[in-house]
C-alpha cells in the first residue's frame, strides 16, 4: 500500500508538471494572440473575458484533463497512504505537503470549473508543484504516531479543514498575484483586474470559516492533549496571524480606498502568513514540534 | 456585506446666526466625542488595529517567549534572561525593556487588544439599530435618485397597469423566497429582501470574539492552573483544587517505538483520594485526561526519581517516600538532580543520579547524596551510596532504596471554558452562515406612464464582475414574466 501511494505521488506530480506545461503554452499562445488583437489582427475576446477566445483551447483543454488526472493521483495516493499507516495522511510534513498540494489542486480545478481563468493555474499549480518536490526531498518513511498526535478524529479533521483552507488561500494568492502584475487596464491578456478581485474574494469566502474551524479544532486538540485550549504556541500564534490578515482583508473590502491593489496585497501577506504558519515547525519549536526529548509533549 | 442605506447625519450647526462667534467648550466637546465614536466605528480603524496586532503577534512568534511563571519571578527571570543572552547577546536588555520576550504580556498587546474590543463594541451598537430597522421596517421609498446611482440598476418599459405589473413583479420575487414589502402612492414602492436575518448573523459571529475573551478573563480570574504537579510513583499529593483531594501515583510507564526510538506511549495510573477514600482512578494517557469535579488532570512530563529513607540520630524516620530528581547538574556532566530540605530541618540534600553505565563516578545502582547542613551553601558531607545499603552522611542515615520515575500532570480547573467554546461555536456558525447565505436586498420602483408603466428595479450589492449576480438573474426573470402573454 505504502509503495502504491509513493507510485501515486510520483503520478501525481508528473501530471502536475505536465499541466504546468500545458497551461504555460496555453497562457504564451493568448499572448501572441493579444498582441495580434492589439495590431488589429482579429481574434475575438468573449464577453466580459469569460471565454478567453483567443487562447488555444485545445491545449486548454489538455491542462485541464491533466489537472483532475493529477487531482485524482494525488487523491488515490493519499488513501493509499491513509490505508497504509492507519490514520489520516496527516501526520508528518511529508504527509500534510502532499495534502496541502492536494488542497491546492482541488481548490484550482474547483475555481477554474466555476471562473474559467485557466491563467490562475500559472500561480496555483506551481505552487502544489512546489509542495509535491518539497515532500520528496523529505523523508515518507511511516513512523508510529508520538502520544500527542494519538487522536484519530481530531487528527484527521483538524489538518483536512486547513488543507481546505489553505487550498482556497493559494487561489486567492494567485488571483492577487495575477492582480499585481499587471499594469492599469489590463495587459497580457490577463483577466480583468475585477474578475481576479472576484475570484480572491471568492477563495477568502471558502477559506475563512475553514480556518476558523482549523483554530477552534486546534483548540479543543490542545484542550484534551496539554490542557489549555491556548497557549501562545508559536504554531498557534501563526495561524491566529493568518485569521487576523484574511479578517483585515475582508473588511478592507467594503473600506473605500482599500479595495483593489492595497486587498490584493493583502491577500499576499495573508498566503505568507499561511506559508509561515505551515513552515513554522522547522524554525520555531514550541509545542507541535513533537521532539519529545525529555517532556511527554 | 451588509451595505446601509444611510443619510448622511445632519450636522449640528456650531454656529448659529447672531450667536456667539467662537464655538463654546460643549461644543469642542461635542465634536470631540463625535470625532471619537466616529473612529471607533471605523472598519478602516479596525482594520488596522489587526493588523498591527498581527504584526505583534509575528513577534511573539518567532522571539523566545518567557515560559508562564517565569516572568513573575524575578530571579528565575535573571536565570531565564542568562540563558537567552547567548543567542540574543547584547540586545537582550534592550528586547526585555522593549517586552519582545513577553509580548502576549505586553503592555502593546493590552492595549492593541482592549482598542480591537472597543472597536468591534462599538461598531456592533453602531450597526444594531440599522440592522433592526432594515429587518423589521424597511425602507420601501427609497426616491427615484437610488434607482440611477445604485450599484446595480435596471429600468423596464412594461405595457400594463401599474398593479399588473407589481403583481407579477412580486410573483416572481416570491418565487425566490424574498420576503416583499410595498407602498402605493400613485408610485408604487417596492422592496424586497432575502435572508434578512444574516445580518444578525454577522452581529454574532463580531460578539463570539467578545465571548472568547471573557471566557479567557473568567478562566485566569477564576481558574485553578497548576502547569507543574510533580508525583512520584508511590507517594501521594495533595492536589490543591480542594480541601482533602490528593492524587496517588501508582505507577508510570513511557514506552518506546522498537522501530524508531520515538516514544510510543505515556501512561500514568493514578487513583484519587478525598480524604482518604478513593473517588475515581483511571491511567492518565496524552490524550486522555482524567476529570473530577470540575478540574482536569493531563499529562505533561515525566522524569526519574528515588525511593529514599532518612533516619535522625535517634533512629526516627524523618523522610520515607519518592523523591523527583527534576533537575539536572551544574557540572556539565547533565546528571539528572534533585533538592530536598529534610523535613523539621535546616538540612538540605541534593541527590545525583548516574548517567549510565560510562559513568565511573557514579555507576549504574548508585546515586550521589550531597548534604548541605544547617542551611549552608558549602556541603558538610557527600557520599556515593550503593542501593539498598543504609549509608551515614552527616547525622543521618540515608537507604536509597529504588529506582522510581516521577510524573508531571497540569491541572487546571478553567469555569471560562464554557463561555470560550460558545463562543468558538458562535463564531463558526455566524461567519459560515453569513458567507453561505448573504443578505440580498432589492428596491423596485413603478411608474405610470400613460397606459404603461416604468418599473425601476435596483440593488445595493456590487456586480460579481466573474459570474454576474443573483440580479442579473432576477431581472432576466422579471423581464420573462412580464413579457408573457397576459391570459385575458
Amino acid at each position: 500500500m505504502d509503495k502504491l501511494s509513493g507510485y501515486a505521488f510520483v503520478a501525481a506530480g508528473l501530471s502536475t508538471a505536465l499541466a504546468t506545461v500545458c497551461y504555460l503554452i496555453y497562457a504564451l499562445s493568448g499572448l501572441r494572440a493579444a498582441r495580434m488583437e492589439t495590431a488589429g489582427l482579429g481574434a475575438t475576446t468573449g464577453s466580459m473575458g469569460l471565454i478567453s477566445g483567443p487562447r488555444t483551447s485545445a491545449v486548454g483543454r489538455y491542462a485541464t484533463m491533466l489537472g483532475w488526472l493529477a487531482v485524482c493521483a494525488l487523491g488515490a495516493g493519499l488513501v493509499f497512504r491513509a490505508i497504509a499507516t492507519g490514520h489520516g495522511p496527516f501526520a508528518n510534513m511529508y504527509e500534510f505537503s502532499l495534502a496541502f498540494a492536494f488542497g491546492t489542486l482541488v481548490a484550482y480545478m474547483w475555481f477554474e470549473r466555476k471562473y474559467h481563468q485557466r491563467i490562475l493555474a500559472l500561480i496555483a499549480l506551481p505552487v502544489a508543484l512546489a509542495m509535491m518536490g518539497y515532500a520528496a526531498t523529505i523523508p515518507s518513511t511511516i513512523e508510529p504516531l508520538v502520544p500527542a498526535l494519538q487522536n484519530n478524529l481530531l487528527l484527521t479533521v483538524h489538518v483536512a479543514v486547513a488543507i481546505v483552507a489553505y487550498g482556497s488561500f493559494s487561489i486567492a494568492f494567485g488571483a492577487a498575484a495575477l492582480y499585481l502584475i499587471q499594469p492599469e487596464g489590463g495587459r497580457w491578456g490577463l483577466p480583468k483586474p475585477q474578475v481576479l478581485d472576484e475570484i480572491g474574494y471568492r477563495a477568502v469566502v471558502v477559506g475563512y470559516p475553514f480556518l476558523t474551524l482549523t483554530i477552534i479544532l486546534g483548540a479543543v486538540w490542545a484542550n484534551t492533549a496539554w490542557g489549555t485550549y491556548w497557549s501562545w504556541d508559536p504554531k498557534e500564534t501563526a495561524s491566529l496571524v493568518t485569521w487576523l490578515i484574511y479578517g483585515a482583508y475582508l473588511h478592507a473590502r467594503v473600506v473605500r480606498g482599500w479595495r483593489g491593489s492595497r486587498a490584493a496585497w493583502l491577500l499576499t501577506l495573508g498566503f505568507a502568513a499561511v506559508l509561515f504558519t505551515y513552515f513554522g515547525n522547522l524554525f520555531f519549536g514550541g509545542l507541535h514540534s513533537y521532539s519529545g526529548l525529555n517532556s511527554t509533549n | 456585506m451588509v451595505h446601509e442605506v444611510r443619510t448622511p447625519p445632519l450636522r449640528p450647526a456650531a454656529v448659529t446666526a447672531g450667536a456667539a462667534t467662537k464655538p463654546g467648550l460643549m461644543d469642542r466637546v461635542d465634536a470631540a466625542l463625535e470625532g471619537l465614536w466616529h473612529l471607533l466605528t471605523s472598519m478602516r480603524v479596525a482594520m488596522v488595529l489587526m493588523i498591527v496586532l498581527a504584526a505583534l503577534c509575528v513577534i511573539g512568534s518567532l522571539v523566545i517567549q518567557v515560559p508562564t511563571g517565569v516572568g513573575d519571578d524575578p530571579t528565575a527571570k535573571a536565570q531565564w534572561l542568562d540563558a537567552v543572552r547567548q543567542r540574543f547577546g547584547a540586545w537582550t536588555g534592550a528586547m526585555d525593556a522593549l517586552g519582545l520576550f513577553d509580548v502576549f504580556n505586553s503592555a502593546a498587546f493590552r492595549v492593541l487588544v482592549a482598542a480591537l474590543v472597543i472597536s468591534l463594541i462599538a461598531c456592533t451598537v453602531h450597526r444594531i439599530p440599522g440592522v433592526w430597522r432594515t429587518a423589521t421596517k424597511p425602507r420601501v421609498d427609497v426616491g427615484p435618485g437610488f434607482f440611477e446611482h445604485a450599484p446595480q440598476h435596471e429600468s423596464i418599459v412594461v405595457h400594463a397597469t401599474t398593479a399588473a405589473t407589481l403583481e407579477k413583479v412580486e410573483v416572481v420575487l416570491r418565487r425566490r423566497h424574498y420576503r416583499t414589502v410595498t407602498q402605493d402612492d400613485g408610485t408604487v414602492h417596492l422592496y424586497a429582501d432575502r435572508f434578512r436575518f444574516m445580518a444578525f448573523a454577522s452581529l454574532a459571529g463580531h460578539v463570539s470574539l467578545i465571548l472568547i475573551l471573557l471566557g479567557a478573563i473568567v478562566g485566569t480570574t477564576f481558574g485553578f492552573k497548576n502547569q507543574y504537579f510533580a508525583v512520584p510513583e508511590g507517594s501521594t499529593v495533595l492536589t490543591g483544587t480542594e480541601d482533602g483531594l490528593a492524587l496517588k501515583l501508582l505507577s508510570f510507564t513511557d514506552t518506546y517505538y522498537p522501530s524508531n526510538g520515538q516514544p510510543q506511549d505515556y501512561l500514568s495510573q493514578v487513583v484519587l483520594l478525598k480524604n482518604g477514600q478513593q473517588v475515581a482512578a483511571q491511567t492518565i494517557r496524552v490524550n486522555e485526561p482524567l476529570t473530577y469535579d470540575g478540574a482536569t488532570y493531563y499529562q505533561r512530563a515525566f522524569g526519574p526519581a528515588v525511593q529514599l529513607t532518612i533516619k535522625d540520630q535517634r533512629g526516627n524516620t524523618v523522610y520515607n517516600e519518592g523523591m523527583p530528581l527534576d533537575g539536572s547538574s551544574t557540572d556539565g556532566s547533565n546528571r539528572s538532580a534533585g533538592a530536598l530540605l529534610i523535613p523539621g530541618t535546616n538540612d538540605t540534600i541534593n541527590v545525583f543520579a548516574t548517567t549510565g553505565t560510562s559513568d565511573t563516578t557514579i555507576q549504574p545502582g548508585q546515586v550521589q547524596i550531597v548534604l548541605y547542613a544547617g542551611g549552608g551553601s558549602t556541603a558538610t558531607d557527600s557520599k556515593v551510596v550503593d542501593q539498598g545499603k543504609a549509608t551515614a552522611i552527616g547525622n543521618y542515615t540515608m537507604t536509597f532504596d529504588r529506582e522510581l520515575k516521577y510524573t508531571v500532570l497540569s491541572i487546571s480547573r478553567d469555569p471560562g471554558q464554557i463561555l470560550v467554546w460558545l463562543g468558538a461555536l458562535l463564531l463558526f456558525v455566524g461567519f459560515t452562515l453569513v458567507f453561505l447565505l448573504p443578505q440580498r436586498r432589492v428596491w423596485a420602483r413603478i411608474s405610470a406612464r400613460g397606459a404603461m408603466s416604468v418599473l425601476s428595479v435596483a440593488s445595493l450589492g456590487r456586480r460579481d464582475a466573474a459570474l454576474g449576480t443573483d440580479f442579473d438573474d432576477l431581472v432576466t426573470d422579471i423581464r420573462s414574466a412580464l413579457q408573457a402573454p397576459n391570459q385575458v
